[in-house]
Parts: C-alpha cells; sequence; structure tokens
C-alpha cells in the first residue's frame, strides 16, 4: 500500500516537470521550426511538425535585409555599453569598499535606486536632452542608457565579490609598500576575473536584448535587433518566416552563452542578493 | 621620504610616527572619490538630470520642437492627470498584472524548483538549464512568440483548445475579457525560471538535518513543505517579490509585442499608455506628469518592502 502511494507520487512529480518541460520548450521550438519553412508550411493548420527546411527566410532578412545591419548595431552597443559598465563597476566597486569613505551608504544607495526608476520616466527627457543635443539616432542613446541601466546591479555584485577578498590578503599588500591602486590592479581585478566575465555577459545580454530606450533613441540606420523586430511586428500583417529568422538570430547566441554560465545567471540578475 | 620634527609641523610627525601617516589618508580618500566618479557620471547624466528635467517639463506646457521649456502651467497636468479615467485604468491593469504575474510565478517556480531537489541530480540540472531558456530570450521575441501562439488562424494555442474542445470559451488577444490574461500567461512564461533559479539557489542553502529532524517526528512531505521549506525560504521570496514586483509594474515590452494595450485598452500598462501619450500624441510634459506620478506609485508599493530587506540586510 504505502508503496503504492510513493508511485503514484512519483509518476505526479515527474508529470509535472515533463508538462513545464513541454510548455518552456514548445513555444521556442517553434519559432525556430516556422524559421525554416516556407510561407506555404507556415499556414499549415494543424502545425507541421515535419516539413522541407529552406532558408529563404534567412535571405530575406539577412542577405538582402536590413537586420544584417541591426545585428552589428545591437553587436556594437552591446559590447561598448558592456565594457564601460564593468570598468566604471570595478571601479566604484573597489571605491566603495575599500576607502572607508563617509559617504559610500549613500552613494550605493543612490545606484539602487537606479533599479526603481521606470525606464518610461528617464527615456521621455533623456529624449528631449538627446534631441537638443543632436545625439539622437547615434550609438550614444543607447549606450549611456545600457551603461547606466548595467551599473547598479554589477556593482552590486562585484561589491559582495570584493567583500569576500581575505582581509589579510589586502592589508599585507599595503604593509609591503603597495599602494591602493596597485592592490586593485595586482590583486582585487585578477581575483574579480571571473565575477567580471559573468558580469560582461549579463551585460551584453540586457543591452543585446533591451527594447524601450534602444526604440525610440535610435534611426533606421542604428535600430538594434530588437527594434528591428518590434518595427517588424507593429505592422498589420506580420511576416512570420522573416520575423522568426532574426528572433532566433537574437535568441539563439543568448541560450547558448546561457547554457555556460549558469552558475552566475542567479547572482548576476539578484545583485547578488541570493549567493547561488 | 623621510621627515624629521624640522620639516613638519611637531602634530603631524608625532601622528606620522604613530603610523597614521595623514598625507597618505588623505590621498587615499580622493583616490577612494575619483574611483566612483566614472559611474556617479554616469547615473547623473543618464538618471539624476532627466529626472530633474523631468520634473521641470511637467509643470510647462512643453511640446517637442520648442526651443525653451515651454511656458509654466503650475499642477496642470498633475490635476489634468488625476481625472484622467484611461490613466486610472491604466493604473488598475498595471496593478492586476503585476499581483497576477507574481502569484503565479512565485508558486509555479517554487513548485518546480522544490521539485527539481526531489529527482536524480543529474537529471535535475538538465532540466534545469532547457527550463531556463525564456529567460534568455528578449521580451520582444517572447510577445513574438505568443502573438505567433495566440493566432486565431495557425497558432498552437487554439489549436491545443480545438482538440480538448474549449476553443469557444476563450477569447484570445482580440477578446477584452482575455487579452490581459493572454499577455500575463507569455510573461508567466518568461519570468517562471528567474524565480526557479533564485529558488533553487535558496533551496540549497536549506541544512539537511531539519528535513532528517522533521521525517523522525513522522511529518508527512506536505507538512515539511510547509514548516521548513516555505519558512526558510522566506528571504529568498521578499527579494523576489521585490525584484520581479517591480520589474512587473514596469512592464513594457511583451505588451508592446503582444497587443499594444489593446483591445479597448485592455491591456494597456501604465508605461504603454505614458509612451503613447508621448511619443504619439506628442504630449511631452503631460506624459512626463504621468510618469512621475508613476515612479512614485512605484515607490509607495515597494518602498516597505524594500526598507525591510534593508535592514534584515537582504541586499
Amino acid at each position: 500500500m504505502k508503496q503504492l502511494h510513493s508511485g503514484f507520487w512519483t509518476l505526479i512529480k515527474y508529470a509535472i516537470l515533463l508538462a513545464f518541460l513541454i510548455w518552456t520548450v514548445v513555444p521556442v521550438v517553434l519559432v525556430i521550426m516556422t524559421s525554416f519553412k516556407t510561407p506555404f508550411d507556415i499556414f499549415q493548420v494543424p502545425v507541421k511538425w515535419i516539413f522541407e527546411p529552406t532558408l529563404a527566410n534567412y535571405e530575406k532578412a539577412f542577405a538582402a535585409g536590413d537586420f544584417t545591419l541591426y545585428a552589428r548595431n545591437s553587436l556594437a552597443i552591446a559590447l561598448v555599453s558592456s565594457i564601460i559598465s564593468i570598468f566604471f563597476s570595478a571601479f566604484a566597486a573597489y571605491g566603495l569598499t575599500q576607502f572607508n569613505l563617509r559617504r559610500a551608504g549613500a552613494v550605493s544607495n543612490l545606484f539602487l535606486l537606479g533599479k526603481l526608476v521606470p525606464a518610461i520616466t528617464i527615456l521621455l527627457p533623456l529624449f528631449i536632452i538627446m534631441s537638443k543635443g543632436r545625439l539622437l539616432g547615434t550609438y550614444v542613446g543607447p549606450v549611456l542608457a545600457h551603461t547606466a541601466i548595467n551599473l547598479p546591479f554589477i556593482i552590486w555584485l562585484l561589491m559582495s565579490f570584493i567583500n569576500d577578498i581575505p582581509a589579510d590578503l589586502i592589508s599585507s599588500a599595503i604593509i609591503d609598500g603597495c599602494s591602493k591602486m596597485q592592490v586593485f590592479w595586482k590583486i582585487v581585478f585578477p581575483l574579480l576575473r571571473p565575477a567580471l566575465a559573468s558580469s560582461i555577459i549579463l551585460a551584453m545580454q540586457l543591452s543585446w536584448n533591451e527594447l524601450l530606450f534602444s526604440l525610440q533613441l535610435t534611426d533606421v540606420n542604428t535600430y538594434t535587433l530588437p527594434v528591428g523586430i518590434a518595427k517588424f511586428v507593429g505592422s498589420i500583417s506580420v511576416d512570420w518566416g522573416k520575423s522568426s529568422a532574426a528572433a532566433t538570430v537574437t535568441m539563439v547566441p543568448m541560450i547558448i552563452i546561457g547554457f555556460f554560465i549558469q552558475k552566475y545567471l542567479v547572482q548576476g540578475m539578484t545583485m547578488g542578493s541570493v549567493k547561488g | 621620504m623621510k621627515a624629521g620634527p624640522g620639516q613638519l609641523p611637531l602634530r603631524r610627525w608625532l601622528l606620522r610616527s604613530a603610523g597614521k601617516n595623514l598625507d597618505h589618508f588623505a590621498q587615499d580618500k580622493i583616490t577612494g572619490t575619483l574611483l566612483i566618479v566614472p559611474a556617479l557620471f554616469i547615473v547623473f547624466v543618464v538618471m539624476l538630470i532627466p529626472l530633474a528635467y523631468g520634473l521641470l517639463l511637467s509643470v510647462t506646457d512643453f511640446q517637442l520642437g520648442d526651443a525653451g521649456l515651454g511656458n509654466f502651467v503650475y499642477l496642470d497636468n498633475y490635476i489634468k492627470a488625476l481625472r484622467d479615467e484611461t490613466f486610472f485604468q491604466a493604473l488598475k491593469t498595471t496593478l492586476i498584472f503585476t499581483a497576477g504575474v507574481l502569484a503565479a510565478e512565485l508558486t509555479l517556480g517554487v513548485l518546480i524548483a522544490v521539485l527539481l531537489m526531489r529527482i536524480p541530480l543529474a537529471l535535475g540540472k538538465v532540466l534545469r538549464t532547457v527550463y531556463t531558456i525564456p529567460l534568455l530570450i528578449s521580451p520582444i521575441i517572447v510577445g513574438l512568440t505568443w502573438r505567433y501562439m495566440y493566432d486565431p488562424l495557425y497558432g498552437l494555442v487554439y489549436q491545443t483548445l480545438d482538440t480538448l474542445h474549449l476553443d469557444q470559451h476563450f477569447g484570445g488577444l482580440g477578446s477584452v475579457q482575455w487579452a490581459l490574461f493572454c499577455v500575463m500567461i507569455a510573461d508567466i512564461w518568461q519570468t517562471t525560471p528567474f524565480i526557479l533559479l533564485v529558488v533553487t539557489a535558496s533551496l540549497a542553502t536549506i541544512p539537511l538535518y531539519l528535513y532528517e529532524a522533521a521525517r523522525i517526528d513522522g511529518a508527512g512531505e506536505f507538512r515539511i513543505f510547509f514548516i521548513i521549506t516555505l519558512p526558510m525560504l522566506r528571504n529568498a521570496l521578499i527579494v523576489l517579490t521585490v525584484i520581479r514586483g517591480v520589474d512587473a509594474f514596469r512592464v513594457f515590452d511583451i505588451i508592446y509585442a503582444l497587443t499594444n494595450g489593446g483591445p479597448a485598452n485592455s491591456t494597456q500598462s501604465l508605461s504603454i499608455y505614458i509612451f503613447k501619450r508621448g511619443f504619439a500624441n506628442y504630449e511631452m510634459s503631460y506624459a512626463m506628469a504621468l510618469s512621475i506620478i508613476t515612479m512614485f506609485v512605484l515607490f509607495a508599493l515597494f518602498m516597505p518592502v524594500i526598507r525591510k530587506t534593508r535592514t534584515e540586510g537582504l541586499f
């Protein structure tokens, strides 16, 4: 009786996990499949799971289309903003933790506040400032915005890492005659390398996926991939083939990278508040 | 550089020989401050200056293209907002959305995380990795994906409901009753994995002897969950409520892709409504007043929880 009972619960357990697996995977698989379908196959009811794949959608979107440009913009903006983010964050995290600054608490709260202000509240005035400065349609807007979004969580993440460095290591270097900056470059920075690696990936991911700021601060020449897709979705009849090809190219790199940085995802996304 | 009493004021020389090097100390402070300056500069340029500018413009009648600030109109924009029924409808929609997705995501995330702890380790790892996929996808693509899923003619949702003979009850994205629910499903699909990851990390910190003790005392699985697991997850759940709650309250991308606020404003969140007033209707100063009210509503909703997390050192 007892055994029958536990067998029943095991079944329920695996059934739930399987259902969640299907629910997670099916939409993604469907989009990837659609990107390889001909228009005829896309509009088959019921959905065709087996079909003859074609690259026509990719040719439409990338070989002749604008998405090559958007991909290049996305990559440039993501690279520049994430590199700026991690250097500025590493400096700030070191400054806030190792110098006993009187206002350190207030400043780190200010960075936290950045996580709370709605994007739209910042975007409206930023848009006007950018348009008055004739910076709309350049990389400056999205790069600044993405850097600002990334700074708070990377600073918080790195602060928790720096606090984990044994104090003896730093104080003995100082006794040996190292300046604070030498300590930073010779001890702290190398020790932070794993944290920096995950930070830069998370920062790139955020920039790569961000929509709202890029939507308003770029123009046809500087559209990022999400903006290109958004403009596409905005039209009345969506070209599912072309848009799913663009979507596939946008999401697959992030999914692959995600597999490799599993263990850092939690730390980065919660600003290091929940140690993984 | 060796300094004797001849070259320095006596007090400083004493301090220095006592090991408290004043010059170095002051220099350190300057170095420390300089290190923070670049990050602060970005925060000033992208956050504080726009915020102050937005606050200023919200009490004027500024229009896009105006050279100056426009005319000072006192609190007219704010008074207009208090009479704006669409704004309050958007607030209500946003609150329903936030509460709904939070409740669903927390429940589902905890459930899956707990179940994953009870299957073989390797299988659990693989499943968890696959479950994380939606989290890595741009929200606009999630919106696009689900729009395809909800397509009345070719969408998988209708086809599935059709085989279950439930399709006549389901209105989809085109119906006022169902659209918000559909949008929430897409959001739950995307962010439940985030809850799952954080809860998993938190579950790993619960000492095993607690479970063993409870089992020896004869507690069943459900009882163990409620007297041990859930209380031990409390801190993680508070942090998650803040992070996810704030994000859900600001929701834009998914709705923009799925419905753009329609039909009949039934899925119009605050961010979408303000975006439209500002960038489609070109009512910049009014949109800014709305966005500042929104910011304060967000603060009022989450500050109590955040203060709690700060005093308990959770952040």
